[in-house]
Protein backbone atom coordinates (compact mmCIF):
# COMPACT_ATOMS: atom_id res chain seq x y z
CA UNK A 1 0.00 0.00 0.00
CA UNK A 2 1.34 3.33 -1.47
CA UNK A 3 1.94 6.37 1.10
CA UNK A 4 -0.97 7.99 -0.16
CA UNK A 5 -3.28 5.20 -0.15
CA UNK A 6 -2.36 5.21 3.85
CA UNK A 7 -2.95 8.28 3.99
CA UNK A 8 -6.62 8.01 2.14
CA UNK A 9 -7.34 5.22 4.77
CA UNK A 10 -6.25 7.08 7.61
CA UNK A 11 -8.73 9.76 6.43
CA UNK A 12 -11.78 7.68 5.69
CA UNK A 13 -11.72 6.12 9.53
CA UNK A 14 -10.93 9.46 11.12
CA UNK A 15 -13.93 10.83 9.09
CA UNK A 16 -16.23 7.57 9.68
CA UNK A 17 -15.29 8.08 13.84
CA UNK A 18 -16.39 11.56 13.51
CA UNK A 19 -20.01 10.51 11.61
CA UNK A 20 -20.11 7.57 14.47
CA UNK A 21 -19.77 9.91 16.76
CA UNK A 22 -22.54 12.67 15.58
CA UNK A 23 -24.51 9.60 15.16
CA UNK A 24 -24.14 8.58 18.51
CA UNK A 25 -25.07 11.63 20.54
CA UNK A 26 -27.88 12.33 17.80
CA UNK A 27 -29.44 9.26 19.24
CA UNK A 28 -29.38 10.25 22.90
CA UNK A 29 -30.80 13.17 21.97
CA UNK A 30 -33.46 11.61 20.80
CA UNK A 31 -34.29 9.00 23.41
CA UNK A 32 -34.41 12.21 25.89
CA UNK A 33 -37.34 13.34 24.29
CA UNK A 34 -38.80 10.56 25.84
CA UNK A 35 -37.92 12.23 29.16
CA UNK A 36 -40.65 15.29 27.99
CA UNK A 37 -42.76 12.71 26.80
CA UNK A 38 -42.62 11.23 30.30
CA UNK A 39 -42.69 14.29 31.98
CA UNK A 40 -45.57 15.47 29.90
CA UNK A 41 -48.08 12.34 31.10
CA UNK A 42 -46.46 11.97 34.43
CA UNK A 43 -47.68 15.60 35.57
CA UNK A 44 -50.99 15.33 33.78
CA UNK A 45 -51.81 12.29 34.89
CA UNK A 46 -50.86 13.60 38.93
CA UNK A 47 -52.91 16.82 38.18
CA UNK A 48 -56.77 17.14 39.24
CA UNK A 49 -59.25 16.76 35.96
CA UNK A 50 -59.57 20.71 36.40
CA UNK A 51 -55.69 21.42 35.51
CA UNK A 52 -55.21 18.42 33.41
CA UNK A 53 -54.39 20.64 30.08
CA UNK A 54 -52.65 23.69 32.04
CA UNK A 55 -50.11 21.24 33.62
CA UNK A 56 -49.43 19.94 30.09
CA UNK A 57 -49.17 23.30 28.26
CA UNK A 58 -46.78 24.20 31.54
CA UNK A 59 -44.69 21.27 30.60
CA UNK A 60 -44.55 21.74 26.91
CA UNK A 61 -43.51 25.17 27.02
CA UNK A 62 -40.68 24.80 29.55
CA UNK A 63 -39.02 22.49 26.60
CA UNK A 64 -39.91 24.85 24.29
CA UNK A 65 -38.28 27.98 26.05
CA UNK A 66 -35.32 26.26 27.31
CA UNK A 67 -34.25 25.52 23.72
CA UNK A 68 -33.70 28.77 22.34
CA UNK A 69 -32.79 30.76 25.22
CA UNK A 70 -29.94 27.89 26.06
CA UNK A 71 -28.86 28.69 22.33
CA UNK A 72 -28.87 32.64 23.56
CA UNK A 73 -26.72 31.78 26.48
CA UNK A 74 -26.44 28.22 28.11
CA UNK A 75 -23.48 27.38 26.15
CA UNK A 76 -21.72 30.05 26.84
CA UNK A 77 -21.91 29.99 30.12
CA UNK A 78 -20.40 26.51 30.06
CA UNK A 79 -17.90 26.98 27.91
CA UNK A 80 -17.03 30.54 30.10
CA UNK A 81 -17.22 29.66 33.68
CA UNK A 82 -15.76 26.15 34.52
CA UNK A 83 -13.08 28.51 37.06
CA UNK A 84 -16.20 29.72 39.33
CA UNK A 85 -17.50 33.41 38.50
CA UNK A 86 -14.68 34.50 36.46
CA UNK A 87 -14.89 34.23 32.48
CA UNK A 88 -12.26 32.52 30.44
CA UNK A 89 -13.59 34.56 27.51
CA UNK A 90 -11.34 32.85 24.88
CA UNK A 91 -13.52 29.65 25.65
CA UNK A 92 -16.77 30.94 25.82
CA UNK A 93 -16.24 32.60 22.37
CA UNK A 94 -16.99 29.10 20.88
CA UNK A 95 -20.33 29.68 22.81
CA UNK A 96 -20.94 33.17 21.44
CA UNK A 97 -24.75 32.72 19.33
CA UNK A 98 -23.59 34.00 16.51
CA UNK A 99 -19.94 32.53 16.11
CA UNK A 100 -19.28 30.19 13.91
CA UNK A 101 -19.75 27.32 15.79
CA UNK A 102 -23.16 27.37 15.87
CA UNK A 103 -24.41 26.70 13.03
CA UNK A 104 -24.10 24.31 10.14
CA UNK A 105 -19.90 24.20 9.68
CA UNK A 106 -18.71 21.62 7.67
CA UNK A 107 -15.11 21.90 9.79
CA UNK A 108 -17.52 21.37 12.62
CA UNK A 109 -19.26 18.13 13.13
CA UNK A 110 -19.52 18.06 17.44
CA UNK A 111 -20.88 21.60 18.21
CA UNK A 112 -24.43 21.29 17.11
CA UNK A 113 -24.70 17.48 18.70
CA UNK A 114 -23.22 18.58 21.87
CA UNK A 115 -25.10 21.84 22.14
CA UNK A 116 -28.61 18.96 21.77
CA UNK A 117 -27.67 16.77 24.04
CA UNK A 118 -26.51 19.88 26.96
CA UNK A 119 -30.12 21.47 25.50
CA UNK A 120 -31.60 17.91 26.18
CA UNK A 121 -29.96 18.02 29.77
CA UNK A 122 -31.60 21.44 30.29
CA UNK A 123 -34.72 20.94 29.80
CA UNK A 124 -34.68 17.80 31.79
CA UNK A 125 -33.31 19.81 34.38
CA UNK A 126 -36.24 22.43 34.32
CA UNK A 127 -38.70 19.95 33.69
CA UNK A 128 -37.83 18.67 37.20
CA UNK A 129 -39.15 21.53 39.16
CA UNK A 130 -42.37 21.75 36.88
CA UNK A 131 -44.37 18.63 38.53
CA UNK A 132 -43.56 20.19 41.91
CA UNK A 133 -45.50 23.39 41.52
CA UNK A 134 -48.47 22.37 39.52
CA UNK A 135 -52.01 23.48 40.14
CA UNK A 136 -51.07 26.80 41.53
CA UNK A 137 -48.21 28.43 39.42
CA UNK A 138 -48.47 31.36 37.37
CA UNK A 139 -47.57 29.96 33.49
CA UNK A 140 -45.30 33.40 33.03
CA UNK A 141 -43.34 33.15 36.03
CA UNK A 142 -42.86 28.88 35.99
CA UNK A 143 -41.74 30.23 32.79
CA UNK A 144 -39.20 32.65 33.69
CA UNK A 145 -37.43 30.07 36.79
CA UNK A 146 -37.42 27.25 33.76
CA UNK A 147 -35.53 29.44 31.52
CA UNK A 148 -33.24 30.25 34.86
CA UNK A 149 -32.81 27.24 36.27
CA UNK A 150 -32.48 25.49 32.77
CA UNK A 151 -30.04 28.18 30.59
CA UNK A 152 -28.45 29.35 33.47
CA UNK A 153 -28.37 27.92 36.66
CA UNK A 154 -27.43 24.52 36.34
CA UNK A 155 -25.38 24.61 33.53
CA UNK A 156 -23.35 27.16 35.94
CA UNK A 157 -23.08 24.04 37.89
CA UNK A 158 -22.02 21.62 34.75
CA UNK A 159 -18.86 24.14 34.29
CA UNK A 160 -17.68 23.48 37.90
CA UNK A 161 -18.42 20.08 38.21
CA UNK A 162 -19.14 18.53 35.26
CA UNK A 163 -16.44 19.82 32.80
CA UNK A 164 -13.26 18.79 32.68
CA UNK A 165 -11.46 22.05 34.20
CA UNK A 166 -14.19 22.67 36.09
CA UNK A 167 -12.83 24.21 39.35
CA UNK A 168 -14.52 21.70 41.88
CA UNK A 169 -12.98 18.73 39.55
CA UNK A 170 -9.28 20.65 39.29
CA UNK A 171 -9.40 21.56 43.20
CA UNK A 172 -11.77 18.69 44.86
CA UNK A 173 -11.32 15.73 42.96
CA UNK A 174 -15.29 15.81 42.38
CA UNK A 175 -16.70 13.14 40.48
CA UNK A 176 -20.12 13.22 39.22
CA UNK A 177 -20.34 11.38 35.95
CA UNK A 178 -23.95 10.62 35.49
CA UNK A 179 -24.72 14.57 36.79
CA UNK A 180 -26.85 13.70 40.37
CA UNK A 181 -25.31 16.95 41.29
CA UNK A 182 -25.48 18.98 38.55
CA UNK A 183 -28.70 18.18 37.11
CA UNK A 184 -30.65 16.49 40.08
CA UNK A 185 -29.21 18.12 43.13
CA UNK A 186 -29.62 21.64 41.15
CA UNK A 187 -33.30 20.93 40.30
CA UNK A 188 -34.18 19.71 43.49
CA UNK A 189 -33.25 22.78 45.95
CA UNK A 190 -33.90 24.96 42.97
CA UNK A 191 -37.43 23.41 43.84
CA UNK A 192 -37.36 23.76 47.30
CA UNK A 193 -36.70 27.09 47.49
CA UNK A 194 -39.36 27.72 44.93
CA UNK A 195 -41.53 25.83 46.83
CA UNK A 196 -41.40 27.55 49.97
CA UNK A 197 -42.42 31.16 48.48
CA UNK A 198 -45.18 29.70 46.02
CA UNK A 199 -46.84 27.59 49.17
CA UNK A 200 -49.30 24.62 49.05
CA UNK A 201 -52.06 24.13 46.84
CA UNK A 202 -55.84 24.87 48.42
CA UNK A 203 -56.87 22.38 51.23
CA UNK A 204 -53.53 20.62 50.96
CA UNK A 205 -53.47 20.97 54.44
CA UNK A 206 -55.73 20.74 57.97
CA UNK A 207 -55.49 24.03 59.81
CA UNK A 208 -53.87 21.60 62.49
CA UNK A 209 -50.93 21.11 59.59
CA UNK A 210 -52.51 17.20 58.58
CA UNK A 211 -51.57 16.50 55.21
CA UNK A 212 -54.70 16.12 53.45
CA UNK A 213 -54.65 13.60 49.92
CA UNK A 214 -55.29 15.66 46.77
CA UNK A 215 -55.11 12.43 44.10
CA UNK A 216 -54.19 13.34 40.69
CA UNK A 217 -56.76 12.63 38.32
CA UNK A 218 -54.99 9.33 36.49
CA UNK A 219 -52.34 7.31 38.08
CA UNK A 220 -51.71 5.22 35.34
CA UNK A 221 -50.83 7.98 33.28
CA UNK A 222 -48.76 8.86 35.90
CA UNK A 223 -46.94 5.40 35.67
CA UNK A 224 -46.98 5.31 31.97
CA UNK A 225 -45.28 8.91 32.37
CA UNK A 226 -42.85 7.34 34.65
CA UNK A 227 -41.83 4.57 33.14
CA UNK A 228 -41.19 7.00 29.69
CA UNK A 229 -38.94 9.06 31.98
CA UNK A 230 -36.57 5.74 32.59
CA UNK A 231 -36.73 5.15 28.87
CA UNK A 232 -35.39 8.90 28.81
CA UNK A 233 -32.61 8.01 31.27
CA UNK A 234 -30.68 5.65 28.85
CA UNK A 235 -30.44 8.56 26.38
CA UNK A 236 -29.30 10.97 29.28
CA UNK A 237 -27.12 8.43 30.58
CA UNK A 238 -25.60 7.65 27.42
CA UNK A 239 -25.17 11.05 26.78
CA UNK A 240 -22.63 11.50 29.79
CA UNK A 241 -20.12 9.50 28.10
CA UNK A 242 -17.67 11.13 25.64
CA UNK A 243 -16.99 9.37 22.53
CA UNK A 244 -13.73 9.93 21.13
CA UNK A 245 -12.82 8.14 17.66
CA UNK A 246 -10.67 5.63 17.29
CA UNK A 247 -9.87 5.09 21.32
CA UNK A 248 -11.88 4.35 24.40
CA UNK A 249 -14.92 6.44 25.63
CA UNK A 250 -13.71 8.66 28.52
CA UNK A 251 -16.09 10.39 30.78
CA UNK A 252 -16.99 13.99 31.39
CA UNK A 253 -13.14 14.02 33.47
CA UNK A 254 -11.44 12.41 30.67
CA UNK A 255 -11.17 9.36 32.68
CA UNK A 256 -11.41 6.16 31.14
CA UNK A 257 -14.93 4.52 31.01
CA UNK A 258 -17.04 1.91 28.96
CA UNK A 259 -20.81 2.27 28.06
CA UNK A 260 -21.05 -1.25 29.25
CA UNK A 261 -20.56 0.08 32.72
CA UNK A 262 -22.98 2.43 32.41
CA UNK A 263 -25.25 -0.37 31.55
CA UNK A 264 -24.42 -2.49 34.50
CA UNK A 265 -24.91 -0.06 37.07
CA UNK A 266 -28.01 2.24 35.69
CA UNK A 267 -29.76 -1.50 35.48
CA UNK A 268 -28.73 -1.96 38.89
CA UNK A 269 -29.90 0.86 40.37
CA UNK A 270 -33.25 1.58 38.61
CA UNK A 271 -34.07 -1.89 40.01
CA UNK A 272 -32.84 -1.63 43.70
CA UNK A 273 -34.91 1.80 43.57
CA UNK A 274 -37.57 0.17 42.68
CA UNK A 275 -37.67 -2.39 45.33
CA UNK A 276 -36.73 0.14 48.11
CA UNK A 277 -39.87 1.97 47.03
CA UNK A 278 -41.80 -1.07 47.37
CA UNK A 279 -41.04 -1.86 50.84
CA UNK A 280 -41.30 1.44 52.40
CA UNK A 281 -44.93 2.41 50.21
CA UNK A 282 -46.47 -0.55 47.99
CA UNK A 283 -47.60 2.27 46.08
CA UNK A 284 -46.73 2.28 42.39
CA UNK A 285 -46.59 5.82 42.03
CA UNK A 286 -43.48 5.73 44.65
CA UNK A 287 -42.59 2.43 43.40
CA UNK A 288 -41.43 4.43 39.75
CA UNK A 289 -40.46 7.43 41.52
CA UNK A 290 -38.13 4.70 43.31
CA UNK A 291 -36.58 3.53 40.05
CA UNK A 292 -36.04 7.26 38.80
CA UNK A 293 -34.19 7.82 42.48
CA UNK A 294 -32.21 4.33 42.07
CA UNK A 295 -30.53 5.38 39.01
CA UNK A 296 -30.00 9.16 39.95
CA UNK A 297 -28.46 7.74 43.74
CA UNK A 298 -26.12 5.13 41.34
CA UNK A 299 -25.68 8.07 38.68
CA UNK A 300 -22.59 9.63 40.33
CA UNK A 301 -20.56 6.73 40.15
CA UNK A 302 -22.01 4.56 36.99
CA UNK A 303 -18.76 4.66 35.51
CA UNK A 304 -17.07 2.64 38.55
CA UNK A 305 -19.57 0.75 40.96
CA UNK A 306 -19.58 -2.96 41.15
CA UNK A 307 -23.17 -3.56 39.55
CA UNK A 308 -24.36 -5.25 43.68
CA UNK A 309 -23.28 -1.82 44.89
CA UNK A 310 -25.26 0.54 42.88
CA UNK A 311 -28.06 -1.96 43.60
CA UNK A 312 -27.96 -1.44 47.34
CA UNK A 313 -27.21 2.79 46.43
CA UNK A 314 -30.32 2.53 44.31
CA UNK A 315 -32.38 0.83 47.04
CA UNK A 316 -31.08 3.07 49.60
CA UNK A 317 -32.61 6.04 47.29
CA UNK A 318 -35.56 4.07 46.94
CA UNK A 319 -36.13 3.42 50.46
CA UNK A 320 -35.28 7.24 51.67
CA UNK A 321 -37.60 9.20 49.02
CA UNK A 322 -41.05 8.94 50.19
CA UNK A 323 -39.71 9.73 53.82
CA UNK A 324 -37.80 12.62 52.55
CA UNK A 325 -40.99 13.68 51.06
CA UNK A 326 -43.33 13.40 54.78
CA UNK A 327 -40.30 15.33 56.23
CA UNK A 328 -41.04 18.14 53.94
CA UNK A 329 -45.18 17.47 54.52
CA UNK A 330 -44.25 18.42 58.05
CA UNK A 331 -43.17 21.76 56.73
CA UNK A 332 -46.30 22.49 55.28
CA UNK A 333 -44.78 22.15 51.60
CA UNK A 334 -46.32 20.78 48.64
CA UNK A 335 -44.44 19.21 46.60
CA UNK A 336 -47.39 17.45 44.17
CA UNK A 337 -44.95 14.37 42.77
CA UNK A 338 -42.00 14.29 45.12
CA UNK A 339 -39.52 16.01 43.10
CA UNK A 340 -37.33 17.49 45.98
CA UNK A 341 -36.77 13.94 47.61
CA UNK A 342 -36.37 12.18 44.18
CA UNK A 343 -33.53 15.00 42.87
CA UNK A 344 -32.98 16.52 45.70
CA UNK A 345 -32.05 13.76 47.82
CA UNK A 346 -31.59 11.24 45.36
CA UNK A 347 -29.03 13.64 43.91
CA UNK A 348 -27.62 13.89 47.15
CA UNK A 349 -27.38 10.14 47.87
CA UNK A 350 -25.74 10.04 44.61
CA UNK A 351 -22.96 12.98 45.04
CA UNK A 352 -22.04 11.69 48.63
CA UNK A 353 -22.04 7.76 47.82
CA UNK A 354 -18.91 8.35 45.25
CA UNK A 355 -17.17 9.92 48.37
CA UNK A 356 -18.66 7.14 50.59
CA UNK A 357 -17.52 4.22 48.25
CA UNK A 358 -15.20 5.11 45.58
CA UNK A 359 -12.60 7.17 47.28
CA UNK A 360 -8.96 6.96 46.13
CA UNK A 361 -9.98 6.36 42.53
CA UNK A 362 -7.86 8.95 40.51
CA UNK A 363 -8.72 12.10 38.47
CA UNK A 364 -6.53 12.74 34.93
CA UNK A 365 -6.79 16.27 36.38
CA UNK A 366 -6.64 17.26 39.92
CA UNK A 367 -7.02 15.56 43.39
CA UNK A 368 -8.18 11.94 43.47
CA UNK A 369 -12.30 11.29 44.41
CA UNK A 370 -12.67 12.04 48.44
CA UNK A 371 -15.29 12.29 50.37
CA UNK A 372 -14.33 15.43 51.88
CA UNK A 373 -14.51 16.53 48.03
CA UNK A 374 -18.09 15.12 47.24
CA UNK A 375 -19.35 16.18 50.30
CA UNK A 376 -18.08 20.11 49.64
CA UNK A 377 -19.20 19.67 45.75
CA UNK A 378 -22.34 18.52 47.63
CA UNK A 379 -22.98 21.60 49.39
CA UNK A 380 -22.09 24.11 46.28
CA UNK A 381 -25.00 21.88 44.18
CA UNK A 382 -27.63 22.48 47.15
CA UNK A 383 -26.63 26.16 47.12
CA UNK A 384 -26.21 26.58 43.64
CA UNK A 385 -30.03 25.72 43.04
CA UNK A 386 -31.50 26.54 46.33
CA UNK A 387 -30.21 30.17 46.41
CA UNK A 388 -31.51 31.61 42.96
CA UNK A 389 -34.76 29.46 43.62
CA UNK A 390 -35.82 31.22 46.65
CA UNK A 391 -34.67 34.98 45.81
CA UNK A 392 -36.13 34.70 42.44
CA UNK A 393 -39.34 33.12 43.41
CA UNK A 394 -39.34 35.68 46.19
CA UNK A 395 -39.11 38.77 44.26
CA UNK A 396 -41.79 37.51 41.89
CA UNK A 397 -44.23 36.31 44.86
CA UNK A 398 -43.20 40.37 46.21
CA UNK A 399 -44.95 41.56 43.07
CA UNK A 400 -47.69 39.28 42.39
CA UNK A 401 -46.76 37.28 39.65
CA UNK A 402 -45.22 33.99 41.19
CA UNK A 403 -49.01 32.36 41.87
CA UNK A 404 -52.81 32.45 40.53
CA UNK A 405 -55.36 34.15 42.54
CA UNK A 406 -57.47 31.60 44.63
CA UNK A 407 -60.49 32.24 42.70
CA UNK A 408 -58.64 31.08 39.68
CA UNK A 409 -57.06 27.46 41.75
CA UNK A 410 -60.61 27.08 43.17
CA UNK A 411 -61.99 26.79 39.52
CA UNK A 412 -59.14 24.91 37.89
CA UNK A 413 -56.57 25.98 35.95
CA UNK A 414 -58.36 24.54 32.15
CA UNK A 415 -61.13 26.45 32.11
CA UNK A 416 -59.14 29.63 33.38
CA UNK A 417 -57.04 29.39 30.85
CA UNK A 418 -57.10 26.78 28.23
CA UNK A 419 -59.30 27.17 25.56
CA UNK A 420 -59.85 23.22 24.73
CA UNK A 421 -61.18 20.35 27.66
CA UNK A 422 -59.13 17.59 28.34
CA UNK A 423 -62.07 14.49 28.01
CA UNK A 424 -64.80 16.87 26.58
CA UNK A 425 -66.99 13.68 25.60
CA UNK A 426 -66.48 12.25 29.21
CA UNK A 427 -67.92 15.14 30.97
CA UNK A 428 -71.97 14.29 31.39
CA UNK A 429 -74.98 16.77 31.19
CA UNK A 430 -75.25 19.24 34.27
CA UNK A 431 -77.33 16.76 37.10
CA UNK A 432 -80.85 16.88 37.13
CA UNK A 433 -81.86 18.56 40.78
CA UNK A 434 -83.73 15.44 42.74
CA UNK A 435 -87.41 15.23 41.58
CA UNK A 436 -87.30 17.46 38.81
CA UNK A 437 -88.62 16.47 35.59
CA UNK A 438 -86.39 14.31 33.18
CA UNK A 439 -85.38 16.28 29.96
CA UNK A 440 -87.03 14.71 26.54
CA UNK A 441 -84.54 12.28 24.94
CA UNK A 442 -83.02 13.94 21.51
CA UNK A 443 -83.10 12.04 18.17
CA UNK B 1 -32.34 37.75 -0.99
CA UNK B 2 -28.76 36.63 -1.79
CA UNK B 3 -27.94 35.22 2.03
CA UNK B 4 -24.91 32.52 1.13
CA UNK B 5 -21.47 33.24 2.55
CA UNK B 6 -20.02 30.86 0.05
CA UNK B 7 -19.91 30.55 -3.78
CA UNK B 8 -18.45 27.22 -3.74
CA UNK B 9 -18.30 24.34 -1.43
CA UNK B 10 -15.19 23.54 -2.76
CA UNK B 11 -13.06 24.59 1.14
CA UNK B 12 -16.53 25.64 3.00
CA UNK B 13 -16.20 25.67 6.46
CA UNK B 14 -19.83 27.96 8.35
CA UNK B 15 -21.95 27.76 5.17
CA UNK B 16 -25.05 28.85 7.07
CA UNK B 17 -27.53 31.66 6.04
CA UNK B 18 -25.79 35.54 6.78
CA UNK B 19 -22.27 33.41 8.31
CA UNK B 20 -20.36 36.34 6.41
CA UNK B 21 -22.44 39.00 7.99
CA UNK B 22 -22.35 39.47 11.64
CA UNK B 23 -24.62 42.52 11.91
CA UNK B 24 -27.24 40.12 10.14
CA UNK B 25 -26.61 37.66 12.39
CA UNK B 26 -26.77 39.61 15.74
CA UNK B 27 -30.09 41.37 14.37
CA UNK B 28 -31.40 37.80 13.77
CA UNK B 29 -30.41 36.96 17.67
CA UNK B 30 -31.92 39.57 18.78
CA UNK B 31 -35.05 39.13 17.00
CA UNK B 32 -35.13 35.38 18.76
CA UNK B 33 -34.67 37.32 21.96
CA UNK B 34 -37.28 39.56 20.95
CA UNK B 35 -40.19 36.73 20.22
CA UNK B 36 -38.88 34.81 23.50
CA UNK B 37 -39.57 37.71 25.65
CA UNK B 38 -42.52 38.97 23.98
CA UNK B 39 -44.32 35.62 24.63
CA UNK B 40 -43.76 35.29 28.07
CA UNK B 41 -45.01 39.29 28.53
CA UNK B 42 -48.26 38.47 25.97
CA UNK B 43 -48.45 35.28 28.45
CA UNK B 44 -48.62 37.67 31.55
CA UNK B 45 -51.20 39.83 30.10
CA UNK B 46 -53.50 36.75 28.91
CA UNK B 47 -53.21 35.96 32.82
CA UNK B 48 -54.14 39.17 33.92
CA UNK B 49 -57.35 39.06 31.95
CA UNK B 50 -58.43 35.37 31.92
CA UNK B 51 -57.59 35.98 36.30
CA UNK B 52 -60.08 38.87 35.85
CA UNK B 53 -62.82 37.52 34.49
CA UNK B 54 -62.33 34.16 36.74
CA UNK B 55 -63.21 36.77 40.18
CA UNK B 56 -65.83 38.66 37.69
CA UNK B 57 -67.41 35.03 37.97
CA UNK B 58 -67.39 34.94 33.91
Amino acid sequence: MSAEELEQLKSMIEMSGTVNMEVYYWWCTAVMVLIHVGFLAYEMGASRLKNTLASGVKNILAFAFVIPTFFFFGWFIYLGFPDGFSLRLDDAAGGIPWGESMGPNLSDNATGVFWAAFTLFAATTASIMSGAVIERIRLSAFLILAVLLGSAVWILGAAWGWHPEGWLTLKLGYHDTGAAGVVHMVAGFFTLGVLINLGPRIGRFAPDGTTLPIVGHSTPMSLIGLMLIIVGFFGFIGGCIIYTSGDQWVTIYNTPATLSSFAFNILMGFAGGIIGAYLITRDPFWMMSGGLAGIIAAASGIDLYYPPLAFLIGFIGGVVIAYADKLLQRFRLDDAVGAFSVHGVGGLIGVLSVGLFAGGYPNVDGPAISLGGQLVGALVMAALGFIPGYLVSLLLKSIGLLRVPAEAEEAGLDITEIPSRAYPESSGPPAIPHGAAMPPIQG
Amino acid sequence: MNSSPITSWEGASAYFTFADSPAMLVLLFLLSVLVTVGVIAAMMVHEKHSFQRVKNGG
